[in-house]
């Protein structure tokens, strides 16, 4: 078991030395460059944008500004400099990184405790009129995309006269100290983007749960526990879901990247402070570290993901252990 | 005997006077404008569009880091709220010498930084030649503060007095001042050159989670906190220099919070829900406002002209690729067919809701130092007209297709290059494709990122463009856009000069052109007001009759504001030396 993870860990160093590669090329192929955002600006002029290109080194060769950064990532964890923050890159992040794993965590928690359940309602009763009204809100929640789910959200609260139309906090609490208010504050905003961003991933959670129940319900050590006279809780929870619910732990961590990428339009339209708008801002303007570094983050978590859904499987199934 | 004692009577009265003068500057006469003596506390919550980059104004160009300076610093002169005149702020008086070159400001006395720290001349002298003369500081603004490729310098006579000295008479000089906010020596010293740190090193004094009592400035509000992504928050600077008509201390409000939204819709959503107490609006979003305002929500849409702001316009490149097109953009007979085929009140009240007028030609008309009514150079919109002068400049239909031929074989067809992502651009190009259509032109839409238009514009990789430049109160300001040969005059780009700085392509320049050029050059050192505005009178016919660029229309300002609140005047966004802040009281 330890060689395996030793040895996936060792493999993803050179695929990400590939991607980061690929990454900074596609930053670059973009036309423009980072200061032309400016030249609407009655302050600029030319040479203060040859002097902002040339204290962010813009002026060298991309080859160069590549390998520039990477030795600053291997030999001192240097991710380099935001350009629209003024400030190095880990730096900015750090501040996000936080909210954003807190509302992708709660998000997570919500689908799971509510599709799991949903799926083995629904493959246990397939025929019924609760399976079909939880079928049909199913599709309804993977239709409607996430941010307009939370305008839907966000346009009910306002006309029933709510405040909490956006970001994590009332604007009093924003920066006030901890205590149960601000925590009651927080849940009553917490909601909107946990329930639009969760709802999506509700229904297909729900299907995938559904049909690998199905395909474990017909199986033969289901029917031999039901002849030995199993309770029927112990069927289900014992043999069927315990095996059905492999194909759910590979989907949770291909799941991991969607921290970065997965919530940037509903964050913007909620301005919950995530990572999200970060990286859609680096790209447009061209923030070339930020972005490089948002990208490589996105690629580690999938590689961090798939390793840690094979742990998991690992111990889930013996088969994948001895195989 | 008797002169002993009127001397000292008289310097008596001289010291009186001049500790009268150290007084803070009253702010009064804003009758006009709806502003009432107010009362002191509350909080006033307005919208960021994003995170600042930055907390030192002159670390980076942003507008969001603007609007949170503009409430953190003052400058030397101030605009007046009503008139835009040049009015005092740091700077109590100046005196300009006759030959329109040496400037001496007195700077008001008893001002003291948020800190505590007195506020004097080194400050200013400080923040010039190390700041805003620093050609490695992102946002300084040593292009306008050098002449003859030398700084221009700030010299300290005594505590209180500036001189400066120029090499040429630079009437717009004062309103170049206005741009600029003065830094605190005490606290910058150790990030500049004479503080021993390297030019670029500037950029990186107070990177916003740099601690607040290290911002330090003389504006009516100090920093109190930022919260990364969510809310910058203000409280009051007890030491601020200004109070109202009675004497009460300016600002009114105790706190000034910014809340950090970048999703326009989502701003309105908080404005609605009460989280934000003013708002600035486009003219899509004013139905739906005015009609909640008329249905009883507590709240006020409120539109006014706007002097500053961007008019749109639609430019032929003069140096389009494809030569017969070109030959054709630079004939004024085109432009001027063009411009009577252009509809503009159904852009106005179709894609502006009606809220926006005829515009000038490169002043905007509420300018009252400089606008010359040019309306009737606009023309009107008269599609018969447009064809029968295209007709006559021998562009007709000769193979049947509906659309003009340029030659043999070659239709009248050209791009027009505008702007994707915004609420008004292609709704513009829509109506200008469907015009010109109907009298045998074809437009090809070409749909590009507003951000990018400026760019493309000065690559000159375009046949028509849609786009605004700003309205200054100054045509000084705008120089670089209007006058041929500037570095932003892209729709001839030959005239350019061979280096950046050089003196222009004259040659080349239609005569037209070259009498503008020679307008902006004798203007830009001519120090009589009088003779400016002579000058810049003859530009503005000179620009409607010969239409470099096509003027469409001048939008005007909409604002939100919460009832709660009063001597409510627009929020201009970033326009430095104009902050109506201070008067804001809650009621």
């Amino acid at each position: 078991m330890l060689s395996f993870i030793l040895r996936r860990v060792l493999g993803m160093l050179p695929t990400l030395l590939i991607i980061s590669a690929i990454c900074f090329l596609v930053i670059k192929l973009q036309p423009g460059s980072f200061t032309d955002q400016y030249l609407e600006d009655p302050r600029f002029t030319k040479e203060t944008a040859a002097a902002i290109a040339r204290q962010l080194g813009l002026d060298q060769p991309p080859v160069v500004q590549y390998f520039h950064w990477l030795a600053g990532v291997v030999t001192h964890f240097d991710f380099g400099y935001s350009f629209l923050q003024n400030r190095p890159v880990v730096t900015v992040i750090g501040e996000l990184l936080g909210w954003t794993v807190f509302i992708a965590f709660f998000t997570l928690v919500f689908s799971w405790l509510v599709a799991i359940p949903l799926g083995i309602y629904t493959a246990f009763n397939r025929h019924s009129v609760g399976s079909q009204i939880i079928g049909f809100l199913g599709y309804l929640g993977l239709a409607i995309p996430d941010f307009l789910a939370a305008l839907l959200i966000v346009a009910l609260v306002l006309r029933l006269g709510g405040t909490n139309v956006g970001g994590l906090f009332s604007p009093n609490f924003i920066d006030a100290p901890w205590s149960w208010a601000r925590v009651l504050d927080l849940l009553n905003h917490l909601w909107i983007p946990v329930l639009a961003v969760g709802l999506e991933g509700v229904a297909g959670l729900m299907r995938q749960m559904r049909a690998s129940m199905l395909d474990v319900l017909g199986q033969d050590y289901v029917r031999t526990a039901r002849a030995k006279g199993a309770r029927p809780q112990q069927v289900i929870w014992r043999h069927a879901v315990r095996n059905a619910i492999n194909p759910l732990i590979s989907l949770a961590g291909l799941s991991l990247p969607t921290l970065i990428s997965g919530t940037i339009i509903i964050s913007i339209v909620l301005n919950l402070p995530t990572i999200g708008p970060l990286l859609y801002d680096s790209l447009v303007n061209k923030d070339q570290y930020m972005a490089l570094t948002l990208l490589m983050m996105s690629a580690f978590l999938l590689l961090i993901g798939n390793l840690l859904s094979d742990i998991a499987l690992a111990w889930a199934d013996p088969r994948v252990r001895y195989a | 005997m008797r002169h002993k004692g009127i001397l000292a009577l008289t310097l008596l009265l001289a010291a009186t006077l001049s500790t009268a003068a150290a007084a803070p500057k009253k702010v009064s006469g804003y009758e006009s404008l709806g502003v009432v003596a107010g009362k002191s506390g509350g909080n006033l919550t307005l919208a960021l569009g994003d995170s600042p980059q930055s907390l030192n104004y002159y670390g980076a160009i942003d507008n969001n880091l603007g609007l949170i300076s503009q409430q953190l610093f003052d400058t030397l002169v101030e605009f007046n709220y009503a008139t835009y005149k040049l009015e005092p702020a740091l700077a109590e008086s100046w005196t300009v010498s006759p030959d329109g070159k040496v400037y001496t400001f007195k700077l008001r006395q008893g001002v003291k930084w948020s800190d505590g720290e007195d506020f004097t001349a080194d400050d200013v002298a400080f923040t010039f030649d190390q700041i805003v003369e620093n050609p490695e500081a992102r946002a300084g603004d040593a292009e306008t503060f050098s002449q003859g490729g030398k700084k221009i310098p700030f010299d300290v006579v005594d505590k209180y007095t500036i001189k400066v000295t120029l090499q040429k008479p630079t009437p717009a000089f004062l309103l170049q001042l206005r741009a600029s906010f003065i830094m605190p020596k005490h606290k910058l010293l150790k990030y500049s050159v004479a503080g021993g740190a390297k030019p670029a090193d500037i950029n990186n004094a107070w990177p916003t989670n740099v601690a607040p009592s290290e911002v330090v400035g003389t504006g009516p509000f100090k920093l109190a906190s930022y919260t990364t992504g969510q809310k910058v928050s203000l409280v009051r600077n007890p030491n601020y220099w200004k109070v109202d008509a009675k004497g009460t201390k300016l600002p009114y409000l105790d706190s000034l919070d910014f809340l950090i939204i970048r999703d326009p819709q989502a701003q309105v959503a908080q404005f609605l829900a009460g989280n934000i107490d003013q708002l600035n609006i486009t003219g899509a979003q004013f139905p739906d406002l005015k009609q909640k305002e008329v249905s009883g929500a507590p709240f006020k849409v409120i539109r006014s002209t706007a002097l500053f702001g961007s008019p749109p316009f639609l430019a032929f490149n003069f140096d389009a690729k494809d030569a017969a097109l070109a030959k054709v953009f630079s004939d004024l007979r085109f432009r001027d067919a063009m411009q009577s085929a252009l509809n503009r009140q159904r852009m106005i009240d179709t894609v502006y809701n009606g809220l926006a007028s005829l515009p000038g030609h490169g002043v905007a008309p509420a300018n009252k130092a400089f606008y010359v009514n040019t309306k009737s150079s606009l023309g009107d919109f008269d599609l018969k007209a447009a064809g029968a002068a295209l007709d006559a400049m021998g562009l007709k239909d000769t193979d049947g297709d509906g659309v003009r031929n340029i030659a043999k074989g070659k239709n009248l067809e050209f791009d027009l290059t505008y702007g994707t992502d915004s609420s008004v651009y292609p709704a513009l190009a829509t109506i200008i494709q469907n015009d010109f259509k109907q009298i045998g032109v074809k437009v090809n839409l070409q749909g590009i990122l507003a951000k990018n238009l400026l760019s493309t514009g000065l690559s000159g990789n375009y046949e028509a463009i849609l786009h605004a430049f700003g309205d200054q109160p100054d045509p000084e300001l705008r120089r670089p856009i209007w006058e041929p040969g500037g570095a932003l005059y892209y729709w001839h780009r030959s005239l350019q000069p061979a280096n950046d700085g050089g003196t222009p392509n004259i040659a080349k320049m239609f005569p037209w052109e070259k009498e503008i050029y020679n307008i902006f050059e004798t203007a830009a050192v001519t120090p009589d007001a009088g003779q400016r505005k002579a000058l810049y009178t003859r530009w503005q016919l000179l620009f409607a009759h010969n239409l470099p660029v096509i003027p469409l229309l001048k939008p005007e300002n909409i604002g939100a504001v919460s009832n709660k609140y009063g001597n409510y005047i627009y929020n201009l966004g970033v326009i430095p030396g104009y902050n109506p802040v201070p008067l804001i009281y809650v009621k």
